[in-house]
């Protein structure tokens, strides 16, 4: 018989028949390896699922015309430069002076789906307009207008004479409506919901870009467009520093408000989650190590008996390292499994998102856990193979 | 004799008890500071999210809508303003302490240099209140618009300048002006003049790069406007909001007594603006939403976040304990055989254990309390900046903790304990 | 040459004097019991010549080498090659088979031979009882599989502590049985005692009292056969 085969042997034995205890070891490391693994699996995340939090935020990029408008076209244009991946919302604006009731009103024209996705943050009392003919109006128009969902209401849009100063100031505008030659567009919508929202958004009215296209007589240009981009603020300005460059008619800029804070008060929680996971490992290993320490130590006697027999110290640290080293391979690689679950179940119920498997975790893992056992065990180890075998063997 | 058994145990065993201690220790400190952090972490956060700006606008009763509708350029036209002089009052309200900064604002038109018309806001930069409470607070936009870049000069700082005829201006019109720090400029409006030293540019990102900061009282001059104010922005810590505030927000009459109480009791954003309403007269406070909502759905995920990871350190303590008690109680079994042989009876080995060990639990929790609250500290300072402050909650939830755990931790020892055989364990394995 | 040679040995601990200025020689295949009262020095002598500790004063000779000067690595070297050990407590790996803790002697020696080792465990009436762990033997047994483990490497002394003092009569006569038998094979053995009828069988018996040899008896009864080894 081979020695490594009695070497093995015995290792085996060791784990197998001597369950109670090594479960009491191999649960311990499995913690700690649970811990560092689903700790560092969260904070790798978090910037991530925590940064599409702050997308609540809303846009925090925004595409301006570098000559009044700009077209569908460039907005695509300008939108591909930024990985789908990072898209959270495109919401491009078109922005006219219609009238209700005869009174001027700022109306919006958006692709709905779009600023439900820019704008999180937007409270709408009743419905999305999801159809031509539907109208959501703000929360000050609706009080002004003493409007509520399911009202009708006409809205009038009087071409404007294109020699005439763009900006429709309040006298232009009734001096256009007085020349009869000029045909009012008009139509009849109805109110689907009211904006709440705190900011000026309250003071638009909103409609489909087919109805604005019908009302006004123009289609396709847009005054504004709204992202909501997923990304760091370094990775934004990248962006927009290559839309401005790069397509033409498209002047993009950060949303300073947005990205500032964001940066701000990520980088915080980034650091809280590091500081956290840090101490938590830093205890729990040290954790592992005293119950390591307290098993090993169990065995003076036997540590003993074997110096007896003749066994150097050199082989009694090889045999024992060996079971512990086994040991925190196996617990390393159950923890890291058991931390991914638990990683895992962390983001789905905070974050409603899965993370996909970290592989280098793996070995980072189980390198951590075998580290820590050994040196755990290396102790006690060491201060029974120093003692007198005469002396462990006697007792206490 | 009892006592003398468990002395001699620890001065004997004292190793071995010291690092059961020590354990214990660990585990009760890695509970203390994560509950403490976790329970603290909802206020940390709330005031990092501070940097948003406001997340409360009061404007004057219907008034707010001109403004936009008639495209009027920061003019109010309305005529319709708040007073000056009830800006302390927002300090006074129930959530007086929740209140952490607020700014008045007042626009004006005023021509730039004889030239261009230009929007001039007054406001507070970092205007200094007593408050009837003893408290100081440093108030305005030096933190409520935290993310203004300073491109050149300083903020205009109000503790410190005596020269109150200063202005910052935004970089666009800076730009377009070829103004400088040090510059002056010359504001006429409708009703003043003044000239003005420029001490900062800023880069706002937005509107206000085309426009001029100055004192809220430089601006009240150049549009006769004594004593006014536009709007007020306010900085609130306040709880998410569930349906309750949301019902409260849409019509507080709907309430019952009992839900109004809550609800006012509560630091929802719909119950602070309310409370805000009544102290200044003729007002509309509302939430901006994108700021208070977004506060709510990040606070809600870090609490959650933080709570979940405590729960997983908390299971790691406990079992880290459990283990290390079962492991050296295991390791007894010569001395309990012993004792067997000698006629102890069950309940009074596991008498003897048992007060041992939560002995020594006790030391080493309390230990581990004071050590855990420290790691709570160097998590406060080195993140956030400020104390985490220990919630008194945090004691018996530690102690109960321990000691369950520690409990827990000595059941299948002492089962194993109990079981044994003198014999067998006296006459080797 | 004797195989094993005391000269002047003395242990001191601080004023306390374990062993005092003792000498004696065994030779060969010699089959010698040691006695005296707890505290006499019975213990620190078979742990000096066991090679587990090492004597203040004087000169060991094991096999014409001078132990007490060496190293405690290469003590572990001269226990492993030349001494087997019998302890009154056994000393078993609980989580191996009678036959594994044979094997564990054999493994720290040199190669494992499971046949080998299930051969001495037939030497000591064991062989059905080899995949049996300690706990599922009884007193005697454990000890015949000690003996078993001592004598698995042919060691130059079997050196054994009380090896009787945790077994019943009958078991105790196997043992002394197995005892007599290695003498017959050959085997130098030490037995320390404080048996009378243990250390009857043996051909002398030294007496120790208070660290120092008080006497030695020649025991007329001996039965065993005798080899001299000249």
């Amino acid at each position: 018989m081979k020695k490594r085969k009695m070497y093995m042997r015995m290792i085996t034995a060791s784990l197998l028949r001597r369950r109670s205890r090594m479960i009491v070891a191999l649960l311990a490391i499995a913690i700690g390896a649970t811990i560092l693994s689903g700790l560092v699996t969260i904070y790798y995340d978090v910037p991530r699922q925590m940064g599409a939090q702050f997308r609540s935020y809303g846009a925090n990029m925004l595409f301006t015309a570098v000559n009044d408008t700009f077209s569908q076209e460039d907005v695509d244009n300008a939108v591909a430069v930024i990985p789908e991946s990072q898209r959270v919302g495109v919401a491009p604006y078109r922005y006219e002076t219609v009238r209700m009731n005869d009174r001027p009103v700022l109306a919006a024209a958006t692709d709905m789906e779009g600023a439900k996705s820019a704008s999180p943050f937007w409270r709408v009392n009743g419905d999305w307009p999801s159809a031509d003919g539907q109208l959501m109006i703000g929360k000050s128009v609706a009080s002004l207008y003493k409007l509520n969902p399911g009202d009708k209401i006409e809205v009038t849009y009087t071409p404007v004479i294109e020699t005439e100063n763009s900006s429709s100031d309040e006298e232009a505008l009734e001096e256009n409506a007085d020349e009869e030659f000029i045909l009012d567009n008009y139509i009849d919508f109805e109110v689907v919901g009211i904006l709440d929202t705190g900011g000026n958004e309250e003071e638009y009215i909103y409609m489909t870009l087919n109805d604005m296209e019908k009302l006004t007589g123009k289609a396709n240009y847009y005054n504004v467009c709204e992202l909501s981009v997923s990304a760091t603020a370094d990775e934004l300005s990248v962006y927009a520093d290559k839309i401005s460059e790069g397509v033409e008619g498209i002047n993009a800029r950060l949303v300073k408000r947005v990205t500032q804070s964001e940066t701000t008060v990520l980088s915080k929680l980034q650091s809280l989650v590091l500081l956290v996971t840090v101490v938590v490992l830093a205890l729990t290993m040290i954790c592992v190590a005293t119950t390591m320490t307290a098993v090993v130590a169990e065995r003076r006697k036997e540590i003993g008996l074997r110096k007896a027999l003749g066994a150097s110290d050199k082989s009694i640290i090889g045999e024992f390292m060996g079971e512990g080293l086994l040991l925190g391979f196996a617990g390393g690689f159950l923890g890291a499994f058991l931390g991914f679950l638990f990683a895992q179940g962390v983001s789905v119920s905070v974050f409603n998102s899965s993370i996909s498997f970290r592989p280098l975790l793996l070995p980072v893992t189980i390198i951590v856990s075998v580290v820590v056992t050994g040196v755990a065990c290396l102790i006690p180890i060491r201060s029974a193979t120093d003692v007198d075998p005469a002396l462990v063997l006697k007792g206490e | 004799m009892f006592l003398r058994m468990i002395l001699r145990a620890f001065l004997r065993q004292w190793k071995k008890m010291a690092m059961i201690a020590f354990t214990i220790a660990l585990g009760s400190s890695l509970a203390t500071a994560m509950l403490c952090v976790m329970m603290d972490v909802g206020d940390k956060v709330n005031q990092e999210l501070k940097t948003y700006g406001a997340n409360i606008k009061v404007v004057p009763k219907d008034a707010s809508i001109i403004n936009e509708l008639y495209d009027t350029d920061g003019e109010n036209m309305s005529g319709a303003y708040l007073r000056e002089d009830e800006l302390g009052k927002i300090k006074t309200i129930f959530w007086a302490f929740n209140i952490v900064d607020y700014a008045p604002f007042i626009s004006t038109n005023a021509s730039l240099n004889g030239g261009d018309e230009v929007t001039v806001t007054g406001t507070w930069f970092n205007h200094h209140m007593e408050l009837p409470t003893g408290e100081t607070l440093d108030a305005g936009v030096v933190s409520m618009r935290s993310w203004w870049e300073i491109i050149a000069g300083d903020w205009i700082d109000e503790q410190n300048g005596d020269d109150r005829d200063v202005a910052m201006v935004g970089k666009a019109l800076a730009e377009a002006n070829g103004i400088k720090v040090g510059d002056t400029i010359d504001l006429k409006g409708s009703s003043g003049e003044k000239s003005l030293l420029v001490s900062a540019i800023f880069d706002a990102g937005g509107d206000e790069d085309d426009q001029v900061y100055v004192y809220l009282d430089t601006a009240q001059v150049l549009a006769a406007l004594d004593g006014k104010v536009d709007s007020i922005e306010v900085s609130a810590l306040t709880t998410p909001d569930n349906e309750l505030a949301e019902k409260a927000a849409a019509d507080p009459s709907s309430l019952s007594i009992a839900q109004k109480e809550t609800w006012l009791c509560t630091a929802y954003v719909s119950a602070i603006c309310y409370q805000i309403q009544e102290v200044i007269t003729d007002s509309v406070a509302s939430a901006v939403r994108q700021v208070a909502d977004s506060e709510g759905e990040i606070l809600n995920k870090t609490q959650l976040l933080m709570m979940l990871i405590t729960v997983l350190s908390l299971v790691g303590a406990a079992l880290g304990i459990c283990n290390l008690v079962t492991a050296s109680v295991m390791e007894r079994a010569q001395e309990i055989g012993l004792m067997k042989a000698i006629g102890a009876q069950n309940p009074s080995i596991t008498g003897l254990v048992l007060t041992e060990i939560l002995l020594t639990a006790i030391i080493g929790g309390i230990a581990g309390f004071f050590a855990g609250i420290g790691f709570a500290q160097i998590i406060g300072h080195s993140v956030f900046a400020s104390a985490i402050s220990v919630r008194p909650m945090v004691i018996p939830i530690v102690a109960v903790l321990v000691f369950i755990v520690t409990l827990i931790g000595c059941i299948p020892a002492i089962k194993m304990l109990l079981g044994l055989r003198p014999t067998e364990v006296l006459h080797g394995r | 040459m004797s195989l094993l040679e005391l000269k002047n040995v003395s242990k001191i601990y601080g004023n306390l004097h374990a062993l005092d200025n003792v000498s004696l020689t065994v030779e060969k295949g010699e089959w010698v019991a040691i006695m005296g009262p707890s505290g006499s020095g019975k213990s620190t002598m078979m742990n000096i010549i066991g090679c587990m500790d090492k004597a203040s004063e004087g000169e060991v000779l094991l096999d014409g080498v001078d132990i007490s000067k060496e190293s405690s690595k290469s003590l572990t070297n001269i226990r492993r090659d030349k001494i087997g050990l019998i302890f009154q407590q056994f000393h078993l790996v609980s989580y191996l088979t009678a036959l594994e803790n044979v094997m564990l002697a054999q493994y720290y020696h040199s190669i494992p031979d499971e046949k080998e080792a299930l051969e001495a465990l037939e030497k000591v009436g064991l062989a059905d009882r080899a995949k049996h762990f300690p706990s599922q033997l009884s007193g005697g047994e454990q000890q015949r599989v000690c003996v078993a483990r001592a004598l698995i490497n042919y060691p130059e002394i079997i050196l054994a502590d009380e090896p009787t003092g945790n077994l019943d009569e009958a078991n105790e006569e196997i043992v002394v049985e197995l005892f007599r038998k290695l003498h017959e094979d050959g085997t130098t053995l030490i037995v320390v005692t404080h048996d009378p009828e243990v250390a009857e069988v043996a051909q002398r018996t030294l007496v120790l009292r208070n660290g120092k040899l008080d006497h030695e008896t020649v025991n007329k009864n001996f039965t065993g056969h005798i080899k001299y080894n000249l």
